[in-house]
């Protein structure tokens, strides 16, 4: 009994750490600013909800704009990844093409330090008016997704028995057919998971934002980053901005539990 | 029937009827999908994109890092002395200090502490799914939002957290002082992965043989042995598959720090100072060079682990 409480105490502290700056970012939302510059105590929690920091983030400040330029470049670079990636992890997981070398060069992408490919891509996007575009950001995010989503297909395509594309063979199947009606249906759960990762990566990435974008593709995530700037605090809009930014995460980590661990691990650990 | 069908209906196998003399050759496409060439077909658009994104900016990097070059005029060439600066350079060695000094602090505190809690919630309790998805909610968020939410929440005056603090008579903290900071951000950046630790270690402890387990009972082996000798090995692999990952990811800590101190206060950390050097002071040459110094860095380090990896496994002696 003891223990049992012990076990639950504990758990219920943890799920306070985990959960309650989460939820901060709800309650601050709803607070005008006398509420969030004070020193009482009570008002931590205490405090008349307005919806006044959502009404000066959709007035003063293009928040659709850019969640809706997020949106553009996550979805159209996952589309393209997912071209690039499906037909590769295929190739490697079932002929192992390249003996492993390739695959290995693909996932050592995945280390390269973002300014590696900052530097060289500001400089060549100035040349060709991409910076600040919708175009340069989506070849970004392809380039830094492509890695990660190859190499988790490849895993979900492992699972796929070879046996069972032989016997499709040899019932008369071309290879393309195989792929088509042996192989994609098998895959789909694998590929809507890696679809929702690489979404989310670009959902959340902000380095490569915040150095390619300034006005017409800027993101959702520098926007948010610009109330904390050097002159003005404006922690309402931030926390408004930033509650609905991160709805779909959050949905998303919700939904996916038994395969976050599975992605982030880049499929080494099936959670 | 004639020859063309039979070629198309044929099974794509070792023994393909090969068209008659005089047939018209396969078209482009079945070439490109014939049992030859098909791998390699799939494999084009990735090779392409390797080809581009890949080895272009690495060389790029490479070849400006032999030269002085601040985005206008030539680039001169002056051998190794972006290297050479960076050796004497104290503001980058300090970074580099600092982020090993992070490395360590986070990787210890995220293994220990989710090997703590993947023993706590390694039993059949009711709501563990809940707990369980609960938990895992902050690994999916932006870590540039979930910065700027502690920055504004570890404020000297108005953060919660002091305010909570001083409520409870333990005093305010000054997170974000020059002796602290680095710590905070650490912190932050323990509290948004510590759930990756704790499932992982999960998952492998979940898989775990049992009867070996028993036999430790049995045997009369206390529960501390019983951790010492037998778990923390069996999940070994695992605790190397988390230090690699999270290696790789903590040497390009960049988001953490824009959201709450933008490398001021003795947090300048390696990817920072890369940023600062080639973004904020144009010096292309010597940035470049500190990148392709830190791509390396990071690609030994994930070398030497990987061997060990390898190693735990028995792979390789």
């Amino acid at each position: 009994m003891v223990k049992k409480i012990l076990f639950w105490v504990l758990t219920i502290i943890v799920l306070a750490v985990v959960i309650g700056p989460l939820l901060w970012i709800y309650l601050t939302a709803f607070k005008a600013a006398d509420d969030i510059f004070t020193t009482e105590l009570r008002k931590l929690i205490v405090f008349a909800p307005t919806l006044d920091n959502f009404r000066r983030l959709f007035t003063d400040y293009p928040y659709w704009f850019n969640l809706g330029n997020t949106a553009i470049v996550s979805v159209i670079s996952t589309v393209v990844v997912m071209i690039v990636s499906l037909p590769a992890a295929y190739s490697f997981a079932r002929w192992n093409t390249s003996g492993g070398h390739l695959l290995f060069v693909t996932i050592s992408t995945r280390m390269f330090p973002g300014v590696v490919a900052a530097l060289p891509f500001f400089l060549i996007f100035r040349t060709f008016g991409l910076l600040d575009t919708h175009v340069g950001l989506i070849l970004l995010y392809v380039y830094f997704n492509t890695s990660f989503a190859t190499f988790l297909l490849y895993g979900f395509f492992r699972e796929v028995p070879a046996e069972l594309e032989q016997a499709a063979m040899i019932d008369g199947y071309g290879r393309m057919d195989v792929f088509r009606k042996i192989v994609f249906p098998l895959i789909l759960p694998g590929l809507a998971v890696t679809t929702v990762f690489c979404l989310i990566w670009s959902w959340n990435e902000f380095f490569y934002a915040f150095l390619f974008t300034r006005l017409s593709a800027r993101t959702a995530n520098v926007l948010i980053s610009s109330f904390w700037g050097s002159i003005e605090v404006q922690y309402g809009p931030m926390a408004a901005g930033a509650g609905i930014a991160i709805l779909p995460t959050l949905l998303a980590a919700w939904l996916m539990q038994r395969y976050i661990i599975r992605g982030l691990t880049f499929g080494a650990v099936k959670g | 029937m004639d020859t063309n069908s039979v070629y198309e209906s044929t099974p794509n196998t070792a023994v393909r009827i090969q068209p008659v003399a005089g047939a018209r050759r396969p078209s482009v496409w079945e070439t490109l999908t014939s049992e030859k060439f098909f791998k390699w077909t799939l494999l084009f658009p990735l090779l392409l994109l390797l080809l581009i994104f890949m080895l272009y900016p690495m060389f790029y990097c490479i070849y400006y890092a032999f030269h002085e070059w601040g985005m206008q005029g030539d680039a001169i060439f002056i051998g190794l002395n972006n290297y050479r600066q960076m050796l004497h350079d104290n503001s980058f060695m300090e970074a580099l200090g600092r982020t090993f000094e992070v490395l360590v602090i986070c990787i210890v505190a995220e293994i220990s502490i989710g090997l703590g809690l993947a023993t706590l919630w390694n039993r059949e309790f009711k709501g563990q799914n809940i707990v369980r998805g609960l938990a895992l909610l902050p690994l999916l968020v932006a870590p540039l939002v979930l910065s700027l939410l502690w920055n504004f929440m570890l404020e000297y005056d108005f953060g919660a957290l002091n305010q909570i603090l001083s409520a409870l008579g333990l005093g305010k903290v000054y997170w974000w002082s020059p002796h602290f900071a680095l710590f905070t951000i650490c912190i932050i950046t323990i509290w948004q992965w510590l759930p990756f630790s704790i499932f992982v270690l999960l998952a492998g402890i979940r898989s775990l043989p049992r009867d070996v387990f028993e036999a430790a009972k049995v045997d009369g082996a206390s529960a501390w042995y019983t951790f010492r000798r037998l778990t923390l090995p069996m999940l070994s692999p695992l605790i190397m598959i988390i230090v690699v990952l999270r290696t790789m990811w903590l040497i390009r800590l960049f988001d953490p720090l824009y959201g709450t101190t933008r490398g001021g206060v003795g947090t300048e950390l390696l990817d920072w100072i890369v940023y600062r050097t080639a973004f904020v002071y144009f010096d292309i040459g010597y940035g470049s060079a500190m990148a392709i110094f830190s791509l390396f860095l990071t690609i030994a380090l994930c070398a030497i682990m990987f061997r060990l990896l390898m190693k735990s496994l028995g792979v390789i002696k």
